[in-house]
């Protein structure tokens, strides 16, 4: 079965081009402005045409709490979200941290075969800081990356441990930056607004000395790190300095980081929907979280996807859980925020959305629209408008401060391995 | 009685949503509410026919008595509902217990919380007033009511006061609701407590911060001595009690710096001898005792107010 995208402007990191595209046997088999001749047209004229998107942070809850999201919710909402490749955290219960559980995982994500789902296996064993999972067998199973995300593994002897052993297998360490001791019992960045309230803040230097433990560590080691969901200007200033002396480390983002402040929880009477952790910084974090996706040091935009039961997120504030739902959103949010105010471009975007996060994970035949290059595709309509609503979103958590909100930027079709998983005149 | 044409306020949230006339308003009522406890017969017929709430997420005995009493002195039905705060995270959530109650329809729900700032987000599961007897660290306002009708009536004002709370300031909802209350009446507020309970960048409520109770007193009309929670010793804020009675006690060499005309406060329950040492027993404890008193007529007045406002259906 051949595949046609016809008139299509695709968008690589590099160039801008206005072409048909070929798709073939699951792959891009050709580009370029005459090509004809295929069983099926998709007529891409006025959108364009995006690598499919990869992210490296997804909560997808199973197993454990497949009330929440389980896979075929998860990767039905990334297929909406333009996300063709995600990796999925293993703080479930239980937790990620053995093969058995790796396979289980990617079977089931074969077997509704949407999109590409991989496992980020545990470091310790139960994600409890103390012994190191088998990181060899782990790999085997499927793992690329390895991370007890939603803590740091407070050891840092433990930890050492992990960067060395990790290096004989290649695998990608994504570290969750949090002293977990600062930011215990708090809710939201600590800030005159917290303290106006009386709840109780989460620092920002909590995130920054752990990306500073991290760094250390990583460079002392010449291993290779990457930081989950960096929130804080002062996490930034060492990752800059890190980058520039040459220490292998990469970090991420998530679309609240660029969008929301500390002064929307307030404004919005401290709605449970807007806890998230790390919390939402002040104007000072979002002004340089902007920079930083610009200038490089970031690399790339994860959604941080966590979703939560209704009966969690009406909780008040101080009870309620951390996150937000994200994979129907990031695409949007990124188009709207970063694109539309010219803090990033088109090319930028597809770097931060599919080629970097592709790269830092190491997989080798996507995160690119090139002939030879897995067919993984988005086309979206960047002036499209949608408005966020609980009915229109797929994932079966609705969890996100966006309700409500208009978006510009709609995901018309996405195509994995050739196939077109989602389209949204038929949804 | 005063007229209560201007009320607009369905809820009683926190002081910090008050203008100056709104608690001129309160404090006026709770004046002429004050005398119905003196009666042979004290009870007046104000809220004869509504329903009102006591909903207590978190211990309490004497805020809740107190609003139960004025519950029924304006004549009112009363039901006491007590939770744990714990209990909120599983099962029946918070959110399914008001709108349980709300099947009763009352027209006021007074509710005591352990977490902050959430009272405004429930009033949408309810057609009833919200009256906050204390929500989290965030605000207690009918306690600052109470304290500043208490410091009305012996100073005969509230204007250009120097105001000094002392103690557990980062934990305490009295302080942030006095410091709302007092500001508005351009009275000074000073803050003094060991540095690790003052919050973070506290002195943006254009407070002033200090370590030093001996600094501060000279200087002072009102003392306010918060209670010293014991309990979250374990967090260390402090090292012992020792210690911080050692630099935070109101003694009575402390008092002797005092102006003459100073008024101690305490929201009490009193620690005697953490917070203020007990040869000060006699000297201080009646006002304190007034402040008990005078809470029950300001949430008389409170719930006067908010109670009859028609019920927005």
């Amino acid at each position: 079965m051949k595949l046609l995208i016809k008139n299509a402007t695709l968008v690589n990191t590099d160039e801008i081009i206005k072409a048909n595209l070929l798709i073939e046997n699951g792959k891009i088999a050709g580009i370029g402005k005459d090509i004809q001749g295929a069983d099926k047209e998709i007529d891409a004229k006025g959108k364009y045409v995006f690598p499919g998107f990869v992210d490296l942070h997804t909560h997808l809850r199973t197993p454990g709490k497949e009330g929440e999201e389980d896979i075929l919710s998860g990767s039905t909402a990334a297929a909406k979200g333009g996300f063709t490749t995600i990796f999925c955290m293993p703080n479930t219960e239980p937790a990620i941290d053995n093969e058995g559980l790796v396979k289980w995982v990617r079977e089931e994500s074969q077997s509704v075969g949407l999109i590409d789902i991989y496992p980020v296996g545990a470091i310790t064993i139960n994600r409890a800081g103390k012994e190191l999972t088998e990181f060899g067998a782990l790999k085997k199973a499927g793992c690329l990356a390895l991370s007890d995300d939603g803590f740091p593994v407070d050891d840092t002897l433990v930890l050492r441990r992990a960067y060395e052993y990790a290096k004989m297998f290649d695998l990608l360490i994504i570290s969750h930056c949090e002293d977990s001791q600062l930011s215990r019992g708090g809710s939201m960045r600590e800030s005159f607004i917290s303290s106006k309230y009386g709840i109780a803040g989460i620092p920002d230097i909590a995130e920054s000395l752990i990306v500073a433990r991290d760094i250390e560590l990583a460079k002392y080691l010449d291993a290779k790190i990457h930081l989950a969901h960096i929130s804080s200007a002062k996490s930034l200033e060492i990752i800059k300095r890190a980058k520039k002396e040459g220490v292998k480390v990469t970090a991420e983002t998530c679309p609240h980081y660029f969008t929301l402040t500390i002064e929307d929880i307030e404004r919005e009477g401290f709605q449970g929907n807007f806890k998230v952790n790390p919390p939402l910084g002040d104007k000072k974090d979002l002004a340089a979280i902007k920079k930083a996706l610009a200038d490089g040091t970031i690399d790339c935009i994860a959604t941080d996807h966590a979703p939560h039961s209704l009966v969690g997120k009406e909780l008040p504030f101080e009870l309620a859980p951390f996150g937000f739902i994200g994979l129907e959103l990031a695409f949007s949010l990124t188009n709207s925020y970063l694109i539309k105010d010219k803090t990033l471009d088109l090319k930028d975007l597809t770097s931060k959305l599919s080629t970097q996060p592709a790269a830092i994970a190491g997989l080798s035949n996507c995160g690119k629209i090139a002939q030879g290059y897995v067919a993984d595709l988005v086309i979206a309509d960047l002036e499209g408008k949608w408005k966020v609503e609980e009915e229109n979103i797929a994932s079966k958590s609705k969890n996100t401060p966006f309700l409500g909100q208009e978006l510009e930027g709609t995901i018309e079709h996405t195509i994995k391995r050739g196939k077109v998983i989602y389209s949204r005149l038929k949804d | 009685m005063t007229n209560m044409e201007g009320w607009q306020k369905k809820h009683i949230l926190g002081i910090k949503d008050f203008s100056r006339q709104e608690i001129e308003t309160v404090l006026s009522l709770a004046e002429s509410f004050k005398e119905v406890s003196e009666r042979e017969v004290k009870k007046v017929p104000a809220l004869r026919g509504k329903t009102i709430v006591n909903l207590f997420f978190e211990h309490s005995t004497r805020t809740r008595t107190s609003f139960e009493l004025a519950a029924k002195r304006l004549s009112a039905d009363v039901v006491n509902f007590s939770f744990s705060t714990s209990s909120l995270t599983k099962g029946e959530t918070i959110i399914d217990t008001i709108k349980n109650l709300e099947s009763y329809h009352p027209d006021i729900m007074i509710m005591r919380i352990g977490v902050g700032v959430c009272l405004n987000s429930f009033s949408r599961y309810t057609q009833a007033s919200l009256v906050n007897a204390g929500d989290g660290r965030n605000e207690h306002p009918t306690q600052a009511l109470l304290d500043m009708f208490t410091v009305k009536e012996v100073r005969g004002t509230l204007e250009n006061l120097n105001v000094l709370i002392v103690g557990d300031i980062a934990h305490s909802r009295v302080a942030r609701s006095n410091i709302f209350g007092f500001q508005k009446f351009s009275s000074k507020v000073t803050v003094c407590g060991p540095t690790s309970l003052i919050p973070y960048e506290f002195e943006k409520m254009g407070v002033k911060v200090s370590n030093d109770l001996d600094k501060e007193i000279p200087s002072s009309d009102i003392i306010m001595m918060l209670r010293v929670q014991k309990e979250r010793q374990g967090a260390a804020f402090f090292p012992s009690v020792r210690e911080y009675v050692d630099r935070f006690g109101l003694t009575p060499q402390r008092l002797k710096k005092a102006k003459k005309d100073c008024l101690v406060m305490h929201p009490g329950p009193v620690n005697w001898d953490v917070e203020i040492s007990s040869s000060l027993k006699e000297k201080v404890h009646p006002l304190i005792l007034k402040q008990a008193e005078n809470g029950l007529a300001i949430r008389m007045a409170v719930l006067y107010l908010v109670g009859t406002k028609k019920r927005e259906v």
